[in-house]
């Protein structure tokens, strides 16, 4: 029950942040420049932050932006991982053991730190949507490591295993037991680190955001829309901007739920 | 006789220790290595390295021009760059910092006893609480306390650590404890389940079986068996106090590694910025290399 609805949750805001454009008129970085740090009212349902664009809308938008490119930046990392776990549990050998030291060494790294000095080599004046592929590329490229562990292991059991044995007996080549029998088996494994690193990366992209490394403004995301939150003072004459991190919470909380079975089998 | 070979033994157990030693050192010195490397490599490689806005005042002569080229090492190839830069770390010259115009050595040794301070009492902190909430959940395994547990964790794992940063910020709470918030959720969560399954194997329905009291089986039984992965989790939960540094020092105004980190990403402060995150692996790569030579000493 309590699956069903945080998987209706997870599809609402899904749908709020694909179809944006339907749910308001404005555009995210559209200024009312006689209206700054307004209350609610029935233009503005959540007000307008400091510069006079409309909160709703960017909160919207920055659905968008966040719930888009972090399945991306999981893809990115699970297919990294699939390849390089895949390869290492299946050869074997001194192969294996330079891949699975240095998966153990980017997960000794402190993830953002990495983040941060990666993200600094980029120009100063890149565009804001470039600035948003360079984050969740960067976040992708350094995901890898903690589900190559998961596909390693899985790999390595299947390799042992029976039916390999017997197919390879059977005179099949590698590469028909490698796409026809190991990557069936292992399509839950991807598909559980793929829906776990998601939201490790919506939390990463928005704390990098909030210490203004991540998504460039105009373009939202909930990050950027906190950015500014230190000033208690403005969040307390308007508690409506705390809305995206609302979102945000909630968001991770029925990942968590909703994919809690995929964690398990990870 | 039986003199001559405890004293053989414990020469094959000190030679073992030894060589495991120098496995150790030896890993350390080549992450060192690879990591100025890399780090002096992207450096060198980054946007506008080697442009200094000085070179634009006009009162400069061509002298002080090419003095501030030389500065750079723009002059030799790679190779010679890559010598430079080894040799100074070597002597412990890390550069200038250019937003900060000060020694980049020195600015750590300012900085670091404080982020290191935090890490460590904010990990101790973190990993009392850890444990003393994930040993009540395995030894009373009632609902009210499994199902709060969860959800407080899980709550707090929801939460980006700027924002953790910024409630620690609100409460006027030190950085050490607002490192042992953000790590203490994650930390449950390893230590519940490893806890959960050495507590769910067959030698411990045995012990049940025979009447153990679940006291003694808890610490008899489960923790020792648990033992291993528990401290293969210092060095990751190490990674993740550092990283935890970053927003905490940056946004409570800390004067920290972390806020330095931050300060020299927003100016693109590429030497310092480099060199803090060599000295933070580095760092981490010690308490991991610690971690595992605790482990391989278990039986």
């Amino acid at each position: 029950m309590l699956r069903a609805i945080c998987r209706g949750t997870l599809l609402i805001i899904l749908a709020l942040g694909l179809f944006a454009g339907n749910f308001t008129r404005y555009s995210y970085a559209h200024q009312f420049r006689e209206i700054p740090n307004t209350t609610p009212s029935a233009a503005h349902w959540l007000g307008t932050d400091g510069l006079g664009r409309d909160l709703f809308t960017r909160v919207v938008y920055g659905t968008r932006v966040s719930l888009l490119l972090a399945p991306a930046a999981a893809l990115l990392a699970t297919i990294l991982a699939a390849i390089l776990g895949g390869l290492a549990g299946l050869r074997g050998g001194w192969l294996e053991k330079i891949i699975l030291a240095s998966a153990d060494l980017s997960m000794s790294l402190p993830l953002l730190f990495v983040l941060i000095a990666l993200r600094a080599f980029l120009p100063l004046d890149v565009s804001p949507v470039l600035s948003v592929v360079a984050t969740f590329v960067t976040l992708g490229v350094l995901g890898w490591p903690s589900s190559l562990r998961v596909v390693w292991a899985a790999a390595r059991n299947l390799r042992d295993s029976d039916h390999i044995l017997l197919a390879r007996a059977l005179g099949c080549r590698q590469s028909q037991i490698l796409v026809r029998q190991m990557i069936p088996c292992l399509r839950p494994v991807f598909l559980a680190q793929f829906w776990i690193s998601i939201p490790v990366f919506i939390l990463t992209e928005a704390t990098l955001s909030m210490l203004g490394l991540g998504v460039m403004e105009p373009l939202p995301s909930w990050g950027n829309l906190l950015h500014g939150a230190e000033d208690f003072s403005a969040m307390a004459a308007n508690p409506y901007r705390l809305v995206p991190l609302f979102v945000l919470v909630l968001t991770v909380i029925c990942f968590q739920f909703v994919f809690s079975g995929s964690e398990e089998l990870a | 006789m039986r003199l001559t070979r405890k004293v053989s033994r414990c020469i094959a157990a000190m030679a073992y220790w030894i060589s495991k030693l120098a496995q150790k050192v030896l890993l350390l010195t080549a992450l060192a290595i690879v990591g100025a490397l890399l780090c002096a490599t992207m450096v060198r490689f980054a946007p506008g390295y080697g442009v200094d806005e000085r070179e634009l005042d006009p009162r400069l002569s061509a002298a002080s021009r090419n003095a501030i080229r030389n500065e750079y090492r723009l002059g030799g190839g790679l190779i010679s760059y890559y010598r430079g830069y080894l040799s100074g770390l070597l002597h412990g010259n890390l550069g200038t910092s250019a937003f900060l115009q000060q020694p980049v050595a020195r600015l750590l040794k300012e900085r670091a006893p404080f982020t290191v301070r935090a890490v460590f009492l904010g990990l101790t902190t973190a990993w009392i609480a850890a444990s003393v909430l994930s040993l009540l959940t395995i030894r009373w395994r009632t609902w009210v306390l499994e199902y709060s547990a969860t959800a407080v964790t899980g709550l707090l794992i929801a939460l980006p650590t700027a924002v953790v940063a910024l409630l620690c910020l609100y409460l006027r709470v030190p950085v050490f404890l607002g490192i042992a918030v953000i790590t203490l959720p994650k930390l449950f969560r390893y230590q519940h389940n490893i806890l959960a399954q050495a507590h769910a194997r067959p030698f411990v329905l045995a012990a049940r079986a025979r009447g153990v009291s679940s006291n003694r089986i808890l610490f008899w039984h489960v923790i020792p068996a648990a033992w291993q992965p528990l401290v293969a989790l210092l060095g990751v939960s190490a990674s993740m106090a550092f990283g935890a540094a970053i927003p905490l020092e940056a946004l409570s105004d800390s004067p920290g590694v972390g806020q330095l980190a931050w300060q020299a990403a927003l100016n693109r402060d590429l030497p310092l910025l480099t060199s803090i995150t060599l000295f933070v692996t580095l760092l981490t790569a010690g308490v991991n290399c610690l971690a595992g030579a605790i482990q391989e000493r278990q039986p």
